[in-house]
């Protein structure tokens, strides 16, 4: 028996408790307890992430038994370095060959082993003094980061894009940017003139995919049309837990699926490329997972074109003097000093360090919104992990959509009133709400006019009188299966908010008002008079009948 | 203080006078930032139309810019007569010599081509320099450290320093009203201009108008056109348009309460201008704008610290009787500000510049034509109501008649319609432009007997035909009762009485018991004109850059 039985506590009570339990035995029935009593998704988690890491400090792999087919290949990385035998990591390469062969591991082994040999008698001018020993004063350094060191000479391919999305719908910069994600690894995957971005595929002749990223709630839904935009590929993490962006678990995602995410078809180390939308959360997200990879990213860019480069830049070619050609590097222009000038960023490997996956965000509208073909087909692959609760420590309370509090769009009727209730504007208000809740799915519109006089309002109407509820030019645009303008004269700014509707009744007391030439209907008369006398109709009946009967007075 | 991006120069605004100023920097090497607040330069711009290279001046665009005439400028013109109308009957006078005099050249000109053109122009030159134009900024005010004006302000961006501020920022100049140098205080030192841009076939305007492709006209209009209040109208001929508009006193709309859409309309709609529509009229844009009435506010001292004032910032816009005169004054002053700070600098102390500026202005005889001394000298007497009163009994006498027909036999009429010496005298009063000319009409003139029967558009539809980039509101109305602003229901021209679609909105309330009259006010068909910041107690900023209203024409 447990010291601590799960089924009597709190799992916010647990959670301290759990993580000071350092035998597994114990942990383990507690699950089991857990298991037999409510079950509780958080608690099971959270007892087993406890297993994980207790089991993962008790056993200290031994480089020359591991077996390799079980490991990832981050885990490979994090350990030959460790191994300072070349013997032992030859022995290592030889089984890995022999069992998965995977490239992104080979290279991490291959890598160990040329930085214990040293470069095969070539003069390396430039002498790589790792981090820690170049910086031996710093609280951190840099090869304390997991990655940095295994990101020297990686296997990348791809183009990855992350589609950003709102409300259960893809945002216009995603469509954009897979079109141009589409566009270049097209031309990239021609075989043709490298300073044109043509390389025929990756450095062994085979194309290289455009990856669509969709991480959210219910996200599968959107990845048909991803690969409609030009996705070769979509990897989607679903779950209810991501119905908003938040920045722990998007940024795991994200970098497990670049990275640790084992799949049949990415047999890379990371993307070659990565794209962001530089939205609100696309800004955030890209600096998060680039700086998690280890990589630069290239904010706002304007454009994005591949070709190679010539650099003499001796810190990127190692040899002082000499320069070098780099191929498939991302240009990324961006504006600088407030868009004035445009610089345009690389993002170059240099010896014994990568920066790949080469990232950029880009400005929504920067690239055309592509048509989507609906007859595309792509891989849609459904990315694996379980997400801890601790990811999700950061709670949203409250939520406030800004701007579009009434959307007037998608009513069958919206009674629209102008400037015609001046006389009283309240009594105005009252009768075109009156008039609108006679029909099932209806709103009430107003004119800039009424929006921006200087009407009293009671209190009790006030409500209705909100700029959110304009329509025209500067407001929405309706089109309704009726309209009626009431005391509206029709000017072409409130026209272009209206006109598309189709039936279009106006009452207007000023029978040259301009509204008559676009309306259906047209009654000449007092709103006052004419808007209960509808009411009043509908109430009992036909509303066209209605309209009829008035019209003809 | 804080590290701010930092120019040699900054000139504020691609008018003629910002491009000016701007291309006489770049010519010497001093790095030029130019910023602009409309989409494209000459997109918040309007002029009538006349821009004159004078021999006298030591600026002129098409020196400064090879080509400008040819590529940016519509006709050369070079009749111009005025029409003093009564009714139906007109007298027309001649005004060959004064057009002519001092004058190189004299273009007709449409200010989003010539303005974009310049600013491409500029763009190239000053880009040379390290610096270049920047469009869709609005600068917003001077930024000072302590106490000293060292750069500006902007919406858009985080502000920035220069050695000098050259403000070409136009007649609603924020930065010269920043300064202290300008206000909108008084309708007396402003006239309001709208115009319509007409469509016309280069073939109808030259069979018309009895020219040839490379020839143009202008006419001016005064008489009893305009229901009493003060100012004109004028004709001249583009390569495919007509820039035709109205100019009035500011103090005498007010007064009136006039309608200027509705003076346009008299000029548009009176016979004597059927022999040019004949029945057909197709309006591109409508458009307007304050105008400065040199005589009044051009600035003797146009400076303050690094920043110097050009152009309309400056009051720099010579309106005496039929001499209109604005945009190539603007270009001298923005040459003569670029030649200050270039010697400032040479002589190590560019806090200099405005000093030099201002002696410049003096000697090269700019101040002379903005200001006239005699204009200051009769004001007092000629402007008086007495005076008025009695020249009006003389005129109506039959010894004024006789005196005016005697005077028209022997042309001297029209000999001191183009003199430069009387028409500097001319004073600002309804005699000057509507009574005597009216009297000339009636007197001396022949009638007119066609019909104009063209029907310009509603003042709704003219503004629907703007093209507007909406933003919150730009102009706060401080005191929203009748007493203090009402007057910009009349005034403003893009507003009017009982109409509802127009910026300035009279409006009944009823309060507690009472009733109250009060203006209501909706910023967007606002054309920026700063009527409304002169007559109405407002609070008057510009939208910010690339917003409000993009003219096409100009």
């Amino acid at each position: 028996m447990p010291e601590i039985d799960p089924t009597e506590h709190e799992i916010a009570d647990l959670g301290p408790e759990v993580n000071q339990i350092d035998d597994e035995q114990e942990l383990e029935e507690m699950l089991a307890l857990e298991k037999g009593g409510e079950a509780r998704d958080a608690v099971i988690t959270l007892i087993e992430n406890r297993l994980d890491d207790v089991a993962g400090e008790a056993e200290d792999v031994d480089p020359a038994g591991a077996d390799l087919t079980e490991m990832t290949i981050a885990d490979i990385a994090n350990m030959v370095r460790e191994v300072d035998d070349v013997d032992v990591l030859e022995d290592i390469l030889d089984r890995e060959q022999d069992g998965k062969d995977r490239k992104g591991a080979k290279s991490q082994i291959e890598s160990r082993i040329q930085s214990l040999e040293g470069d095969d008698g070539e003069e390396t001018e430039v002498e790589y003094v790792p981090p820690e020993e170049k910086y031996p004063d710093l609280d951190h350094p840099t090869a304390d980061k997991q990655y940095v060191e295994g990101t020297v000479d990686g296997d990348y391919r791809d183009m990855w894009v992350y589609c950003e999305t709102q409300q259960g719908q893809l945002v216009d910069v995603s469509r954009e940017m897979l079109g141009q994600a589409r566009h270049l690894m097209d031309t990239y995957n021609t075989e043709g003139d490298p300073s044109e971005g043509q390389y025929g595929g990756d450095e062994d002749g085979n194309p290289e995919e455009v990856v669509a990223v969709l991480i959210g709630d219910g996200v599968s839904e959107l990845a048909e049309e991803c690969i409609a935009y030009g996705a070769d590929r979509v990897v989607y993490h679903e779950d209810e837990r991501l119905e908003r962006f938040k920045h722990k678990p998007y940024t795991e995602i994200f970098c497990h699926m670049c990275r640790d995410f084992e799949a049949d078809w990415r047999e890379y180390h990371e993307p070659r490329y990565n794209i962001f939308p530089a939205t609100n959360n696309g800004r955030d997200l890209s600096a998060l997972v680039q700086g998690e990879l280890d990589s630069g990213l290239a904010s706002d860019c304007s454009d994005l074109y591949i070709e190679s480069a010539m650099i003499s830049n001796p810190a990127k070619t190692g040899t002082p003097g000499d320069s070098k050609e780099f191929d498939r590097i991302l240009h990324m222009p961006r504006p600088d000093f407030s868009g004035f000038e445009y610089s345009t960023i690389l993002c170059i490997d240099k010896p014994h360090r990568d920066f790949h996956p080469q990232g950029a965000s880009v400005i929504p509208g920067t690239f055309d919104m592509p048509d989507p073909d609906h007859e595309r087909e792509g891989e849609i692959v459904e990315h694996d992990l379980e997400l801890p609760d601790e990811w999700f420590d950061i709670e949203i309370v409250e939520s406030d959509r800004l701007d579009d509090g009434v959307d007037l769009t998608g009513n069958d009727v919206i009674v629209s009133m102008g400037r015609g209730i001046a006389d009283d504007p309240t009594r105005g208000i009252e009768l075109g709400v009156e008039l609108a809740d006679q029909f099932e799915e209806a709103d009430l519109g107003l004119s800039r006019g009424v929006l921006t006089a200087s009407y009293q309002f009671d209190s009790h109407v006030e409500q209705y009188v909100q700029m959110e509820r304009q329509i025209g030019e500067s407001g929405q645009e309706v089109e309704p299966d009726v309209y009626i303008a009431a005391g509206i004269s029709g000017a072409v700014q409130h026209k272009v908010g209206m006109d598309e509707s189709d039936t279009i009744i106006a009452i207007n007391t000023d029978t040259d008002a301009d509204i008559r030439d676009f309306s259906d209907y047209f009654i000449q008369g007092d709103l006052f008079e004419v808007l209960p006398q509808l009411t009043e109709a509908l109430e009992e009946g036909d509303f066209a009948e209605a309209v009829a009967e008035v019209s003809d007075d | 203080m804080t590290k701010h991006e930092h120019y040699e120069a900054l000139v504020v605004g691609c008018g003629p006078g910002g491009a000016a100023a701007a291309a006489t920097l770049a010519n010497q090497g001093v790095e030029t930032l130019v910023l602009e607040r409309g989409t494209d330069a000459g997109s918040k711009n309007v002029s009538g139309g006349l821009l004159y290279g004078e021999k006298s001046a030591p600026y002129t665009l098409d020196t400064l810019f090879p080509n400008f005439r040819e590529e940016a400028a519509e006709r050369p013109v070079g009749e111009y007569y005025i029409h003093n109308v009564a009714g139906r009957q007109v007298k027309t006078f001649d005004l060959h010599d004064i057009h002519h005099r001092d004058t190189e050249w004299c273009d007709a000109v449409l200010r989003r081509k010539m303005d974009s053109w310049l600013a491409d122009r500029v763009h190239e030159m000053t880009r040379e320099t390290g610096g270049g134009l920047l469009t869709n900024v609005r600068v917003n005010g001077l930024l000072r450290d302590g106490g000293e004006i060292v750069g500006v302000t902007l919406d858009e961006l985080d502000p920035i320093t220069a050695d000098v501020i050259i403000a070409a920022d136009g007649v609603n100049s924020e930065l010269a009203r920043d300064a202290g140098l300008m206000d909108w205080e008084d309708p007396e030192d402003w006239f309001q201009g709208v115009k319509a841009v007409v469509e016309m076939d280069p073939e109808v305007i030259n069979e018309r108008f009895g020219i040839d492709d490379d020839e143009g006209v202008a006419h001016l209009f005064s008489g009893d056109l305009f229901d009493g209040v003060r100012g004109g109208g004028f004709l001249y001929t583009n390569d495919q348009t007509l820039s035709v508009g109205t100019v009035f006193h500011l103090d005498s709309i007010s007064e009136e309460q006039a309608e200027p859409h509705e003076l346009l309309d008299n000029l548009l709609t009176h016979p004597l201008l059927d022999q040019w529509f004949q029945g057909e009229y197709e309006e591109r844009e409508y458009a307007a704008k304050l105008v400065p009435d040199s005589k009044k506010v051009a600035h003797p001292s146009p400076h303050r610290g690094r920043l110097l004032l050009v152009g309309d910032a400056a009051g720099q816009m010579q309106a005496q009787g039929p001499i209109i005169k604005g945009m190539n004054h603007a270009v001298t002053a923005g040459g003569l500000a670029a030649e200050a700070f270039q010697e400032a600098k040479t002589r190590g102390d560019t806090n200099a510049a405005g000093e030099l500026y201002e002696r410049k202005l003096e000697e090269e005889g700019v101040l002379a034509k903005l200001r006239p001394k005699r204009y200051r000298a009769t004001r007092a007497v000629s402007e008086s109501s007495i005076v008025n009163k009695v020249g009006n009994a003389v005129l109506d006498s039959p010894v004024g008649s006789v005196g005016l027909k005697a005077a028209g036999k022997f042309g001297l009429l029209e000999k001191s319609f183009n003199s430069p010496f009387v028409l500097g005298m001319i004073p600002d009063t309804k005699m000057s432009y509507a009574v005597i000319p009216e009297r000339i009409g009636e007197v001396m003139g022949t009638r007119v007997t066609d019909d104009n029967t063209v029907e310009p558009p509603e003042l709704d539809d003219r503004i629907g035909d703007l093209t507007y980039d909406v933003d919150d509101p730009h102009i706060e109305l401080q005191d929203n009762s009748f007493e203090a602003s009402g007057t910009a229901v009349t005034a403003c021209p893009v507003s009017a009485e009982d109409f509802g679609g127009g910026c300035y909105r009279e409006e009944t309330i009823k309060t507690n018991g009472g009733q109250e009259k009060v203006v209501s006010l909706d910023t967007q068909p606002c054309v920026e004109c700063g009527t409304c910041a002169v007559v109405a107690d407002t609070h008057w900023e510009h939208p910010s850059g690339g917003k409000g209203v993009e003219y096409k024409q100009g």
